[in-house]
């Protein structure tokens, strides 16, 4: 603060102190970045939330997988690595993994097929907006009333379904959940139901961020809509497709609600998926350390499976510009 | 405090002053809210408390308690009426009613994490009093407290029907009492004798004996009456199927399925274990033994030869089928019988019906010894405290269990939703005792001679197995015999899987 500027009355009533300077008396730093620790105070609060509430709870499935937990006052049991060597000879948890790798395959494969053909029919055609709030509705219900709802139509005695089933010749007495071979498809039916509208509403989004003049061109080009399609839309729209993807992928290792209800992960274990095993050991037989080990197993897997399927289809242009950058 | 002008109508308060007051207020309050709460709980002594019958009742006037229980008519009862035990002692009782799979898990998590957020809750016999009896309040010295209200009937094995004091209430130790029986879900035969009688000619032409239903009525015979009519529907017959059996969302009534039929060939056990007591050590098990391997067999061939969509109906959903008309056998817990003569949801209603105990075993099927008994299982739904209560809780809660399992209010239950008494007394009363024919006004009393007269009592009745890891026992027996009927294993590799998984959880 220079000398003629200091105020006889108040230092408030300066000109400094209302930032009003002549431009050759700017300091040169006036533009300079905040420095690295301005950000980490900005950021505190949510990394102390974040831990709070996500990596305490981490640390914490860690120390259950290592111990002989019991619930209220008793002090844990150390036993090592013992529940994650107990897993190894437990033939339900691998029955689990190959079910959930197949019904996670099959839900996912459908609801991408599905979703994405539905999003171009779709897209800018005459009922648009209707037609997509129409397809929504399933996804608005929650898991559990979804899986209430099939079960009833799935049901042998009454269900709609079954008869529908049952006439077209495709089951025969035994309803599609009654059957050990049908019954991984009943549930994957159901998740497809409700979240394939999910990938239409994400796809339909990427589809309206394809630049124009591309299509134009390709067009131009005398493309059919169908190269037009692999060539131009497909390659704008895999960022999204990458954030559908993931999130069906999560939740195909997460949600049970809805085979809870449809199944309890029944018959003969025929839809015993990793997570509903999980549950049970977890909550019905109450062995929290086995179930903590089972759990970190399964968060494991999720993360590098996810991490490979952002590799997979990681932005073709980004992909394309760095290489050229290279 | 504040700039207040000369000229100002009120006056300024000073910080004394308002601090002063503030403390005023709070003490107010902090005195009113004990005197209300002593009132509720610590004013009551055992010389206040045994002073008169009326006394009893209301000493903790003003507490809050919270009953979770299943789905159960007693509990839809209880929670309709509730202002009548309100009227009686001033405690107000929320009653939390859900399915047995979610009744189990937030009882389980309230017990062994030391809460008492459930002072009082449902204690099925086996899905909750065999993995969490110790944390139940043991019942004895209350029995007996005479500052507390009691029943007049008292609680001794004889007020209760056959085994039923030992279900639900002792586990492990015959010292401690940890539910009284509140509900009651026995096994027994539901039979369409519309059907039986229809066919019976053909059938004692081809099988050489009469188409009908009755306590020597055997598991072999059971097979062979769903054999015929299978056929015959396959034959373009209008009948319905013959059997079909427990499997569903439900482990552990898929277990007292193959249960009752395994007991009933020379009283087959688990483990060699005192069934009604339980052990927290059981044995090594007898699954793999001869007689498990045929009964095994057995009860495939049975599945065979039943509803097509076996596999996939729990208890609920059998009951459904058997309303349907779609079957014309079903073994069913009594409580169902209220549902199965209710006209207006099923054709198996208006004297279609009839009950029988469970099959009985075949002798010929019996290959290590033993009687040939109806093998007939239950689940007794107990009433018990939580044992991380506080004692006031405790007794607060002892008070709702003698009003819940008190005589009055089965037979009021039984008369209105079709409730499963517990109390002797209860079929002494006359109505009772005609109801148990038709016409009748209490469809379930048309079970009794099934179920209480016959079932319930030794050597018929099997209980257990009452161990600690039950509820993982139920799930594994209950996949592997699934396994079997869907034909992905062997009888004898189904159990031998059996034997090796249980006897690794113990």
């Amino acid at each position: 603060m220079s000398g003629e500027n200091v105020s006889k009355r108040h230092p408030i009533f300066t000109a400094d102190a209302w930032g009003f300077r002549a431009s050759e008396q700017m300091p040169e730093t006036i533009n300079r970045s905040p420095s690295k620790l301005f950000y980490v105070y900005l950021m505190a609060p949510a990394i102390a939330l974040l831990a709070a509430i996500t990596i305490y709870p981490f640390l914490w499935l860690i120390y259950m997988s290592l111990h002989k937990v019991k619930l209220g006052p008793v002090d844990d049991k150390w036993v090592g690595l013992k529940n994650y060597a107990k897993l190894l000879s437990d033939a339900k948890y691998f029955e689990g993994w190959v079910l959930l790798g197949k019904y996670s395959s099959m839900c996912l494969t459908f609801e991408i097929i599905i979703g994405v053909t539905l999003a171009v029919i779709l897209n800018n055609s005459r009922f648009e907006k209707p037609l997509v709030t129409l397809f929504l509705m399933p996804m608005m219900v929650s898991p559990v009333v979804a899986g209430l709802l099939w079960f009833y139509l799935y049901n042998g005695t009454f269900g709609w379904y079954h008869w529908l089933f049952e006439s077209l010749g495709l089951l025969g007495g035994a309803s599609i959940l009654g059957r050990p071979e049908t019954a991984l498809y009943g549930i994957v039916i159901v998740d497809v139901w409700q979240w394939t509208p999910l990938i239409t509403l994400i796809t339909l989004a990427g589809l309206k961020r394809v630049p124009q003049d591309q299509l134009e061109a390709s067009m131009v080009d005398g493309s059919s809509p169908i190269r037009n399609f692999f060539s131009v839309s497909l390659p704008n729209i895999f960022p999204f497709l990458l954030i559908a993807i993931l999130l069906r992928f999560m939740d195909n290792f997460r949600f049970i609600d809805a085979i809870l209800a449809l199944t309890g992960g029944g018959p003969a274990d025929s839809t015993k998926l990793l997570p509903v095993y999980l549950f049970d050991v977890s909550f019905k037989f109450f062995k929290l350390g086995r179930g903590g080990a089972i759990a970190f197993s399964l968060l494991v897997v999720t993360i590098i499976l996810g991490l490979i399927l952002v590799r997979i289809f990681e932005d073709p242009a980004r992909k394309q510009a760095m290489s050229a950058q290279d | 405090m504040f700039y207040v002008p000369k000229d100002a109508i009120f006056k300024t308060v000073s910080r004394r002053k308002f601090l002063e007051l503030g403390g005023g207020a709070a003490t107010a309050l902090g005195a009113g809210s004990l005197a209300v709460g002593l009132n509720s709980t610590i004013m009551r002594t055992p010389a206040y408390a045994a002073s008169s019958d009326d006394a009893k009742w209301k000493q903790y006037a003003g507490s809050k308690l919270v009953f979770m229980s299943e789905n159960t008519p007693p509990s839809f009862a209880i929670r309709d009426t509730i202002s009548k035990f309100y009227d009686l002692t001033g405690i107000e009782v929320e009653v939390i009613t859900d399915g047995l799979p979610a009744v189990q898990q937030k009882v389980g998590i309230d017990l062994q994490s030391g809460n008492a957020d459930f002072p009082v809750s449902y204690v099925q016999d086996k899905p909750i009093g065999s993995p969490f009896a110790d944390y139940y309040a043991d019942l004895t010295p209350m029995l007996s407290d005479d500052t507390l209200p009691q029943d007049p009937e008292g609680y001794g094995d004889g007020v209760w029907f056959d085994n039923f004091l030992d279900a639900c209430g002792r586990f492990y130790d015959r010292d401690r009492l940890i539910a009284l029986p509140y509900d009651a879900a026995v096994a027994n035969t539901f039979y369409r004798q519309d059907v039986f009688e229809a066919n019976s000619k053909d059938f004692e032409a081809e099988y050489g004996y009469r188409m009908e239903f009755n306590e020597d009525t055997t598991w072999k015979n059971v097979m062979e009456f769903s054999a015929f009519l299978k056929k015959r529907r396959e034959s373009g017959a209008d009948v319905p199927y013959g059997y079909a059996q427990h499997h569903g969302t439900f482990a552990w009534t898929t277990q007292l399925d193959i249960q009752r039929m395994m007991f009933a060939h020379g009283r087959w056990l688990d483990w060699e274990i005192d069934d009604k007591l339980g052990s927290k050590t059981p044995p090594p098990s007898n699954w793999g033994d001869e007689q498990s391997v045929l009964l095994m067999q057995k009860h495939k061939d049975i599945a065979d030869v039943s509803h097509p969509d076996n596999l996939a109906n729990g208890t609920l959903e059998l009951n459904t089928v058997y309303q349907a008309g779609d079957i014309a056998m079903q073994v069913q817990y009594h409580e169902f019988a209220a549902s199965i003569e209710d006209e207006k949801t099923s054709k198996a209603a208006g004297g279609k019906t009839a009950y029988a105990p469970c099959p009985k075993g075949e002798a010929s099927w019996i290959v290590n010894g033993g009687q040939a008994v109806n093998g007939c299982n239950c689940g007794i739904g107990g009433i018990g405290i939580n044992g991380n209560a506080s004692e006031d809780i405790q007794r607060a809660a002892y008070i709702f269990c003698v009003y819940a399992t008190s005589a009055n209010l089965q037979y009021d239950v039984l008369k209105g939703l079709g409730g499963t008494p517990t109390r002797k007394s209860v079929l002494e009363r006359e109505d009772v005792k005609a109801a148990r024919q038709r016409p009748t006004s209490m469809p379930n009393a048309l079970t009794f001679d099934a179920v209480y007269d016959h079932g319930i009592r030794d050597p018929h009745f099997v209980l257990g197995p009452k161990v600690p890891e039950g509820n993982e026992y139920h799930s594994i027996v209950a996949a592997e015999v699934q396994r079997c009927i869907a034909g992905k294993a062997s009888a004898e590799e189904t159990c031998k899987s059996i034997k090796s998984q249980i006897d690794d959880l113990h």
